[in-house]
């Protein structure tokens, strides 16, 4: 793998980040954990966004998937101003635009496998009723979770669970996943298993940003963002082992 | 079930049995409470409506000397009357094999009992009706007072001094009638031809009349009867010895009727409050317990609105399982109260048919209440943000230590590590806690009041014992001859003193020209020593009063012209004079009662005939006393003085206790049902404080806690809960209890006299802390039962 100074040219820009600034109110004094972010994403990148415990970085992706809100700043994904969206329409924007894959899974424990990942479809009523299981079994496949669509999450794995939970993340089909630490509690072989599954999204003309702190997997993106301290301190560009 | 959102409902109802049984049972007490007490009132009332109106109730009653049918004729053809019913009525004593001591009896005969026009009586377990000669039908109450059946044999004191016996074919039910167990005695009916074996005229002594008019007034009641006993009792010379005018439309139990109900509808109140409140408690912590859920179905697309409608969706199938549990039960439970309660007023059922109005209350407790509470709390979590929703832990621990009971708690020092902990978990969810504590406090406080109300009533018979200065109370049949009668009982065994009253009827007339029927007056030695009176105004008697009285609070009350200075124009015995209130003295507990000096009044009435004899005894023995009385009884029975009451002052007490009793019985119904709202809400919080504290609790045991330590620190939790609701409901005891005593002493228009039950108090303390310990002690099992491995991993 090379390493250039330069991302690679993509045809267009789905996500664009300016000056977003993120402060904490909580205890005595104010926190600024977001001091100015600017960042474009392209349609079909694979972003990575690095730095410690503490750095920012799941604070950036909370921006970017519209969990929190900015103190300052622009946040404009595929025309949509995140930015000025209330809460409802949020969550509507979010569930068709971008899949959401947590740490620790976040399966609904109660539901099986198959209807954790139905759920999206059915907030936002994408697809015929009809046509929604055939889809989800369809995800499970690519997941090679079919045969455990009628499980509860807590008969799964934990590496089966991040698949399951990545599945529920394509559901409504949304152009972007965001990942936060989806390895982070995963065993080295099952993390590069979920990693394996993300670039053949990518391959899928999906657009992908993770972050991790993991600094081998994160080798493994096509553009990497160190983020220190709030702020993005360092850009790198990798070449895709296998060629895009 | 297409939407998975809904099938997310189900499984979490399904899934999270306990807690579902929980809400569902908080919700179901709740209907249960509400449909028990607003049932039970509403059932009670019109029944009991409907059988007094039926039993076309009197407006009058003459007691007089013997007359026939002409004068009922007449009285029944008089303008404005609408019926009119003659009837026999007289007191005996009789012996029976259920009870050793003697008993009184009321008989009343009714020459055609298929004709009574009335006060109807409706016979209910009956070998013969009427009943024939020698046969005596008893009123249903006395089952309340001995276990009578039908062939006992009641031997009957005639008034030759014979015995009579005369067999119990059956039970009839006289709404009308005071039941056995308030009075002492039993009623029973007989045949008009039964009376000369018993040695009472075949004739009439009393006139019971009806008047016409749905809105009488009292006033207007007793003129008409003024103005009939005039007309045609006087005129036709029948003497009337006395006439009863009853507030029209009022039962002679309407006042303790109307307490009653008055109770009841407070419990209906309090109860929908509780379990509001417990509501309100359990869905805030569901949603609390849901917050982490609600967040990730906000980042998968789910609207707040979606997930509003989830969430009350969940809170209606809880109350549809309530509504669904509750109101069964309420109606079975209604229907044993009803039966109980009518049984201990008197009264018939005819139909335990709910008011439609009474179960859209119980659907509206069961379903709006719930949706109502759940409204707010649901509408909190859906607004969470969603990634304050996805690092919530349950407990914001940050937020711990800030405010000043936090840093007082953090004062306490030398507390063993588990009891600190516990006390600052307590301290920990301060909104749930507020709500655990409203109930709980309010639970506590009713309960202690009703310890108060009880004192105060045991207070108020006490002070009778301060009046009375006597053990026992002898009426004679007729007036006797003071002095004979007073050596005959005081030569009693065991008897150490003895003094006898005149006692008459008064008739006030007021200034308006209508009369008070009611009074009594009873003439006793100016320095007797055989009460205590204790006076609230005015003085009382003294050597040399030539026209004096003094009223007790309850004459007051009836009549305020009766009042210290005033001069009021008494009938007495036929003769009307004008006397002078010199003091007022609190009431006995036994209606509006004048005293006078005998002499004094002995000689307003040119008699000094007396007509009841005091008996102070040797013994403060009850059964001691009642033995003395007996042998009174007895020598005086032997002298010719004729007994047609004795009583010791130790069974009237009782009797008091008994009537007044049945306030305390409802109350203590009331207390029981909102402690046991106040006991579910403790338990659910303990359940689900355990559920959100099972992290902490993981981590305790993989620092080394033992199952004991687990214990300790939720069951202290539990009892810190207990002990602080039960100093608030101290605290609020005091006025919630004076109220409610005023309260009832206004519906029953006796007043009683207020005592602060210190007992009570102490007891609750007991109860509470036994109730906090069993609430917390499910709820520290399911806590010791966390295994590490579960806790470290529960979202």
């Amino acid at each position: 793998m090379s390493e250039t100074a330069t991302p690679d040219s993509v045809d267009s820009t789905l996500l664009r980040l300016r000056g977003v600034v993120k402060t904490y109110d909580s205890g005595d004094v104010p926190f600024t954990a977001l001091k100015g972010i600017d960042l474009d994403v392209h349609t079909g990148e694979f972003v990575g966004i690095i730095g410690k415990s503490g750095s920012g970085k799941t604070t950036l992706i909370n921006m970017i998937t519209g969990i929190d809100h900015p103190t300052a700043g622009e946040i404009v994904i595929d025309g949509t101003p995140v930015h000025r969206l209330g809460e409802n329409d949020l969550a509507r924007w979010r569930g068709r635009t971008i899949g959401v894959v947590f740490q620790f899974f976040q399966l609904l424990p109660t539901l099986t496998v198959l209807e954790n990942i139905l759920l999206p479809m059915d907030f936002c009523h994408m697809w015929l009723p009809r046509e929604r299981v055939e889809r989800a079994m369809h995800l499970l496949e690519q997941v090679e979770l079919a045969d455990q669509a009628y499980k509860l999450p807590a008969a799964l794995s934990g590496g089966q669970q991040q698949r399951a939970a990545i599945a529920r993340a394509l559901a409504n089909d949304p152009p972007i996943l965001a990942a936060d630490e989806p390895t982070g509690n995963l065993d080295s072989k099952t993390a590069d298993a979920v990693f394996g599954l993300f670039e053949r999204l990518v391959e899928q003309h999906k657009t992908i940003i993770m972050v991790t702190h993991d600094n081998d997997m994160a080798k493994r993106v096509r553009r990497a963002l160190h983020v220190t301290d709030g702020e993005i301190t360092e850009e790198r560009v990798y070449r895709p082992r296998h060629g895009a | 079930m297409r939407a998975v959102r809904w099938r997310k409902v189900f499984r979490d109802l399904v899934g999270h049995r306990f807690r579902t049984v929980l809400v569902v049972l908080s919700i179901a007490t709740g209907i249960f409470a509400v449909g028990v007490v607003m049932g039970g009132r509403a059932i009670l009332t019109r029944e009991f409506d409907a059988e007094f109106a039926t039993s076309q109730p009197k407006n009058a009653a003459y007691f007089t000397m013997p007359f026939d049918d002409q004068i009922v004729r007449r009285a029944a053809e008089y303008p404005g009357i609408s019926a009119a019913q003659g009837r026999h009525s007289a007191g005996y004593r009789y012996t029976w094999s259920g009870s050793d001591a003697p008993r009184s009896l009321s008989v009343v005969a009714y020459k055609d009992y298929a004709n009574i026009t009335v006060e109807r009586i409706v016979p209910e377990e009956v070998l013969s009706w009427p009943p024939h000669r020698g046969e005596i039908v008893l009123e249903r109450a006395a089952l309340q007072t001995g276990d009578y059946k039908i062939g006992d044999v009641l031997a009957v004191e005639t008034r030759s001094g014979k015995t009579e016996n005369l067999t119990v074919t059956g039970f009839a039910h006289d709404i009308n009638a005071f039941p056995a167990q308030f009075v002492g005695g039993e009623t029973g009916y007989v045949s008009f031809d039964t009376l000369p074996d018993i040695g009472a005229q075949e004739s009439f002594n009393e006139l019971l009349v009806s008047m016409k008019g749905a809105n009488l007034t009292l006033r207007e009641a007793s003129l008409l009867a003024a103005s009939l006993q005039r007309d045609v009792l006087e005129d036709s010379g029948v003497a009337v010895l006395g006439v009863n005018v009853p507030k029209p439309g009022s039962h002679f139990l309407g006042d303790i009727f109307k307490a009653v109900s008055l109770l009841l509808l407070a419990l209906g109140l309090l109860s929908m409050l509780l379990s509001g409140f417990l509501v309100v408690n359990t869905v805030s912590a569901l949603i609390s317990q849901q917050i982490k859920q609600i967040g990730i179905m906000k980042a998968i697309g789910g609207r707040a609105s979606q997930v509003t409608w989830m969430y009350l969706g969940m809170v209606a199938v809880y109350g549809v399982l309530a509504v669904i549990l509750g109101v069964p039960a309420a109606q079975f439970a209604g229907k044993l109260f009803i039966e109980y309660a009518a049984g201990i007023l008197n009264f018939r059922i005819s139909s335990y048919a709910v008011p439609g109005w009474v179960t859209a209350l119980e659907v509206v407790v069961g379903l709006i209440v719930p949706l109502l509470a759940a409204v707010v709390p649901i509408r909190l979590g859906t607004r969470t943000s969603v990634v304050r929703a996805l690092t919530n832990t349950g407990v914001n621990s940050a937020k711990f230590g800030h405010g000043l009971v936090d840093r007082a708690l953090g004062l306490l020092r030398g507390l063993p590590r588990p009891v600190a902990l516990s006390l600052r978990n307590t301290f920990l969810r301060k909104g749930r806690l507020l709500m655990t504590l409203a109930t709980l406090s309010l639970a506590s406080g009713v309960v202690m009041s009703v310890f108060c109300v009880q004192a105060s009533i045991e207070q108020s018979v006490d002070d009778l014992d301060a009046w009375w200065r006597y053990d026992a109370q002898i009426r004679y049949e007729q007036p006797v001859d003071r002095i004979g009668a007073e050596r005959v009982a005081a030569g009693t065994s065991g008897v150490s003193a003895v003094e006898s009253w005149i006692g008459a009827a008064a008739v006030l007339d007021r200034p308006d020209g209508t009369k008070n029927e009611t009074l009594n007056i009873l003439g006793m030695p100016y320095d007797t020593t055989f009460v205590g009176p204790k006076l609230l105004a005015g003085r009382w008697l003294e050597a040399g009063d030539k026209d004096a009285i003094v009223v007790n609070t309850d004459a007051r009350k009836a009549e305020p012209s009766l009042d210290v200075g005033q001069r009021v124009s008494l009938e007495i015995g036929g003769e009307t004079s004008t006397w002078h209130v010199v003091g007022v003295v609190t009431g006995q507990l036994s209606g509006p009662v004048i005293y006078a000096d005998r002499e004094v009044l002995g000689s307003f009435i040119g008699d000094q005939s007396v007509t009841q004899t005091l008996l102070k005894t040797e013994t403060s023995d009850p059964l001691m006393q009642r033995a003395a009385l007996d042998r009174a009884e007895a020598r005086l029975d032997e002298g010719g003085y004729r007994v047609v009451g004795a009583r010791t002052q130790a069974e009237l007490r009782d009797s008091i206790a008994n009537e007044l009793g049945i306030l305390v019985w409802f109350l203590w119904v009331m207390a029981v049902l909102l402690a046991s709202v106040g006991i579910i809400g403790l338990t659910g919080t303990m359940s689900i404080n355990v559920i959100e504290s099972t992290r902490e609790i993981g981590v305790m045991r993989a620092i080394g806690a033992q199952h004991i330590s687990i214990y300790q620190i939720f069951i202290t939790e539990g009892l810190t809960v207990g002990f602080m609701s039960w100093a608030i409901g101290a605290a609020i005891a005091y006025p919630m209890s004076t109220g409610l005593t005023s309260l009832l002493s206004g519906a029953i228009g006796i007043p009683l006299s207020y005592r602060f039950s210190w007992s009570g108090v102490v007891t609750w303390l007991g109860v509470i802390a036994v109730i906090s310990f069993a609430a917390s002690l499910a709820p520290a099992f399911r806590a010791s039962q966390v295994s590490v491995r579960d806790a470290i991993s529960y979202e």
